[in-house]
């Protein structure tokens, strides 16, 4: 569990989150809702038909299904994987221009205009959550007008991913600063989070004991994917009930 | 930062990688790359909104903020600052959406920015069918449509045909006032999901009108049999956010899902106990399952109602029940002496994948309720609430609308496609009198139009729409928040002007009349008070709620008879709604068709899901393209190995397929519908989806499938 660490403000001591998400498997349905919302919230671009038969689509977050079993007794394992923003991140002591980093809130940064496109990072990542943007993003006038401005568009070149919505982190600070008080639990919701019909994920802040997503993180039913790669990630699986 | 500095700053951080320290160093320099106010939140405003993509009616909020777009003005390109809708979201006052929304939700914007979505009016410049149109101005597109509205009427009214869609909203209601100012029949929905059958059974079981609501969240055993309500069906994120709720909601309690379906839908992923169900055999499960519940007794407190459903459970065979639905006598009986146990069952009655007899199917079940006394209880069946029964009134139905297509002398369309989900209309839509559409695009029956008139999208007007299903009375409203884009005009006000210009004039009604309607009915002493500050109140928190539904059953049973399933005959077929693409509507969103299918993880196209066995006789393998051949038509698609599917059970999602349909959605894949014919429901007379006998032959070894993941089994190493 990643443990805050105490920053100096501006007169006075202020914990800086850590965070991280829960996913509740019971609930989750499957439904990629979350898919949808992460690419309009983050202009994730489609790749088209061409591009998508040789493997290059681009879902910052997806479902991952699988079959269990034969008819009938057959059953689907399905989860949202995006990336688990992790402590031990193996994306990023390969990037030869330190293009990505992780923060002090934890985050797995990507630096765009850093970003040479060497792609090592996202052979290096077990979850397979980075893409390589192979050509420059299109948008067929109007569509163009979908795009949020909080969020750059990425060139052709880079290796984009997962921010757990760093922009709406942003904005949730900024609106706190202003108002003179702490970010409340919860209030943050990256657009999948958002959106999750069944509200099965949970986003917060890991190092408070308090939080919703803290509480769910040390149920009985947590556990992480691929944890025994050491790759320490944040976001946390509650399992299927059967 | 000049170019030395920059080396300085990228060979150190460099080093710091190297060194494997890069945490606390790399954030001591990165910012000076990516200074911290690198991300500055744009101003925003949201504004309530009614989500347009499909019946369930869910409040939604638009996010709204400044943009520019280029446009000609006098043959010279300038820019022009515009507000612009940038993303949609749930709306949490409102109790169906509770503030999420589905894949199909978000995807509503790319309908509003639709590349494809027409400028302004069109007419027809070749063939019907061919989707050849020529730009015209208002005023010649409106007297065209005009002449041929007078000369229709005047000729007789009573062939006068508009096809819409199902929904109870401000527009079903102007589309009523237009009809019946003009004196002709009301609206038909057309479309395979208008859930007739559903409306249909609760009304023989419970004898309530509309689509009942189904407290899911409070239940302890829910059975579902015929609705995949988890990916589509009648509100895809209202049941979703009770099945949340129903599995870890409540400290102590996991409820438990069976689910009854003739494919390994979205619900079926999610059930605790999936009862594959032969095509067709939902009437017999469910007359099944009565049986076996009354051999346990229940319905020990008895009613009028419980005793009509036991008299009808009883006369039924459980041998002969469990042979026509595919599922044993052993496995019947074990899920009605669950459903007999359990504290709070409740049975969902429903027709995704519409059948011959799914009336009768839905009534049955929905008299399983009934027997366990889950009518208007806590956790249980719903009456649909009674507020603005004008709106629910006007909610078009089937009403046998192929008969009167094939005898009309104008045909109106507003947002249905009936060309796409029953193609063998086509003929009728060739030979019709006059066509006139009111489609934002030109989709596969817009081709057979002489005239389009294309409407606003529904983030650009405003709206009031009560909500398919729903747990409390409620509406969802709108006021207009953001100009329209093109050059459309609502086809409300469309309409009034055709009407007024045909000497038969009506006002319509809009969102500010519909709620004051709404707040004189609610009577004195409801606590809303003055008419203004309610239509005031409603607009700004984009809708309005008020009473928890009640209410117990009134109704007497009526069942059919039911009759033994082609069980014997191998390799029948079955369409159904696609999560992504509904029953065809979302095609033409790239978001959608990019977004793997639940069950083949298929983008770009849709396969034809063969069952192992069918596949390993005919040696297909995935990819390979498959022709299918019924009496009633052919298609050839990829083929998708489903290792879920039901030995001798072929299903395909609708979706694409579409003749005509935009850029993205054109001429791509197959239209399941093709296969089917005219099947409909016997009783209500709603567009079927099978089963029909196929024959499939394998055409070519290929890649004619493209998955975003080819890997169904979760085989190591690969585990992720």
């Amino acid at each position: 569990m990643p443990e805050g660490s105490t920053e100096a403000g501006t007169g006075t001591q202020r914990r800086t989150p850590q965070w991280g998400m829960a996913i509740d498997l019971d609930r989750c349905t499957g439904c990629e809702a979350c898919v949808v919302a992460c690419a309009s919230e983050n202009n994730v671009p489609t790749a088209g038909e061409d591009q998508a038969a040789k493997g290059r689509t681009k879902h910052w977050i997806r479902i991952d299904r699988y079959y269990e079993g034969d008819f009938p007794n057959i059953r689907v394992r399905h989860r949202p994987v995006l990336c688990q923003q992790c402590d031990e991140a193996p994306c990023e002591p390969v990037c030869p221009v330190n293009a990505t980093y992780q923060n002090a809130e934890g985050l797995n940064v990507q630096i765009y205009n850093r970003c040479i496109g060497t792609r090592y990072c996202a052979i290096n990542c077990p979850y397979t959550v980075r893409f390589f943007n192979w050509y420059p993003p299109e948008w067929a006038e109007p569509l163009g007008l979908q795009l949020n401005p909080d969020v750059s568009v990425r060139p052709a070149g880079v290796v984009e991913k997962c921010t757990f919505c760093v922009q709406r982190i942003k904005r949730a600070k900024l609106n706190a600063t202003a108002e003179g008080r702490e970010v409340g639990d919860g209030e943050i919701q990256p657009a999948c989070v958002q959106s999750c019909p069944a509200e099965a994920m949970v986003f917060g802040d890991l190092s408070d004991p308090s939080s919703r997503v803290a509480r769910l993180a040390n149920s009985r039913r947590a556990q992480r994917l691929l944890e025994e790669l050491g790759t320490k990630p944040r976001v946390f699986y509650l399992e299927r009930a059967d | 930062m000049d170019r030395r500095n920059f080396f300085r700053v990228v060979g150190t951080a460099s080093g710091g990688a190297i060194t494997g320290a890069c945490g606390r160093k790399s954030e001591e320099i990165i910012p000076l790359l990516v200074p911290e106010e690198g991300i500055t939140p744009g101003v925003e405003s949201w504004h309530p909104a009614v989500c347009g993509e499909c019946a369930a009616g869910c409040g939604i909020l638009a996010r709204v903020m400044a943009s520019e777009r280029e446009i000609e003005v006098d043959g010279e390109r300038v820019r022009q600052r515009i507000a612009t809708v940038k993303k949609l979201e749930g709306n949490p006052n409102d109790p169906t959406s509770g503030g999420r929304l589905c894949a199909r939700g978000h995807a509503g914007l790319q309908a509003l920015y639709g590349p494809d979505r027409l400028r302004g009016p069109m007419r027809r410049a070749g063939p019907r069918g061919a989707g050849r149109f020529e730009a015209v101005s208002w005023e010649s597109a409106m007297q065209e449509a005009a002449e041929a509205l007078d000369s229709a009427v005047a000729e007789d009214a009573g062939r006068v045909v508009f096809l819409s869609r199902p929904r109870a909203d401000l527009r079903a209601a102007n589309i009523a006032k237009f009809l019946s100012a003009l004196g002709a029949p009301p609206a038909c929905a057309v479309g395979v999901r208008d859930f007739a059958a559903e409306v249909q059974g609760a009304e023989r079981a419970y004898g309530w009108r509309g689509i009942p609501a189904y407290a899911i969240r409070d239940a302890t055993l829910v059975l579902s049999i015929g609705a995949d309500f988890l990916s589509g069906w009648v509100s895809p994120v209202l049941y979703t956010r009770q099945f949340g709720h129903m599995r870890r909601g409540r400290p102590g309690v996991r409820g438990r899902l069976i689910h009854a379906e003739s494919r390994f839908s979205l619900t079926a992923w999610n059930a605790d106990r999936w009862l594959p169900v032969w095509p067709g055999g939902e009437l017999a499960l469910a007359l099944g399952l009565g049986r076996a519940l009354v051999d346990l007794g229940a319905g020990a407190s008895p009613t009028r109602a419980v005793e009509a459903a036991r008299a009808a459970f009883a006369e039924v065979d459980l041998d002969e029940a469990s042979a026509a639905c595919g599922m044993s006598a052993g496995t019947i009986r074990e899920v009605a002496t669950e459903l007999a146990a359990a504290s709070a069952p409740v049975v969902v009655a429903g027709a995704s994948i519409v059948r011959e007899h799914s009336a009768d199917a839905v009534a049955a079940a929905s008299a399983l309720n009934v027997l366990l006394g889950r009518v208007g209880v806590a956790g249980g069946v719903m009456p649909p609430p009674t507020v603005l029964a004008d709106l629910v009134e006007a909610r078009p139905s089937s009403n046998r609308w192929r008969e009167r297509l094939a005898n009309a002398n104008l045909v109106i369309i507003d947002g249905a496609n009936p060309a796409y989900s029953s193609p063998s209309c086509r003929e009728a839509l060739a030979n019709a009198g006059t066509v006139i559409s009111l489609s934002s695009f030109v989709d596969d029956t817009s081709a057979y139009a002489d005239v389009v008139l294309p409407d606003h999208d529904p983030l650009e007007r405003e709206a009031v729409a009560l909500p398919s299903a729903s747990l409390v009375e409620s509406v969802a409203c709108s006021a207009r928040f953001v100009a329209a884009l093109h050059d459309s005009r609502p086809a409300d006000s469309v309409l009034a002007d055709l009407a007024a210009s045909a000497g038969k004039p009506f006002e319509p009604l809009d969102a500010q009349g519909a709620l004051t309607r709404l707040h004189a009915t609610l009577g004195a002493g409801n606590g809303a008070g003055s008419s203004e500050g309610f239509v005031e109140s409603a607009l700004e928190q984009g809708c309005w709620q008020g009473r928890p539904a009640s209410g117990g059953t009134t109704g007497v049973i009526g069942l059919g008879a039911f009759e033994v399933a082609d069980s014997m005959v191998p390799a029948v077929f079955q369409a159904y709604e696609s999560l992504q693409f509904g029953t065809g509507g979302g095609a033409n969103r790239p978001w959608l068709q990019e977004l793997p299918d639940p069950t083949s993880s298929a983008m770009w196209g849709l396969p034809l899901e063969i069952d192992p066995v069918t596949a390993s006789e005919l040696a297909i393998e995935n990819g390979d393209i498959v022709r299918a051949r019924s009496d009633h038509g052919s298609l050839e698609a990829p083929a998708y190995v489903n290792p879920a599917a039901i030995p001798g059970v072929i299903s395909m999602a609708m979706g694409q397929g579409h003749s005509q349909y935009g850029r993205y959605a054109s001429g791509r894949g197959a239209n399941p519908m093709s296969l089917l014919g005219d099947m409909r429901d016997r009783r209500t007379g709603a567009t079927a989806m099978g089963p029909v006998r196929v024959h499939l032959e394998r055409l070519d070894k290929g890649k004619g499938l493209i998955q975003f993941s080819r890997q169904d089994r979760d085989v190591p190493p690969h585990r992720v």
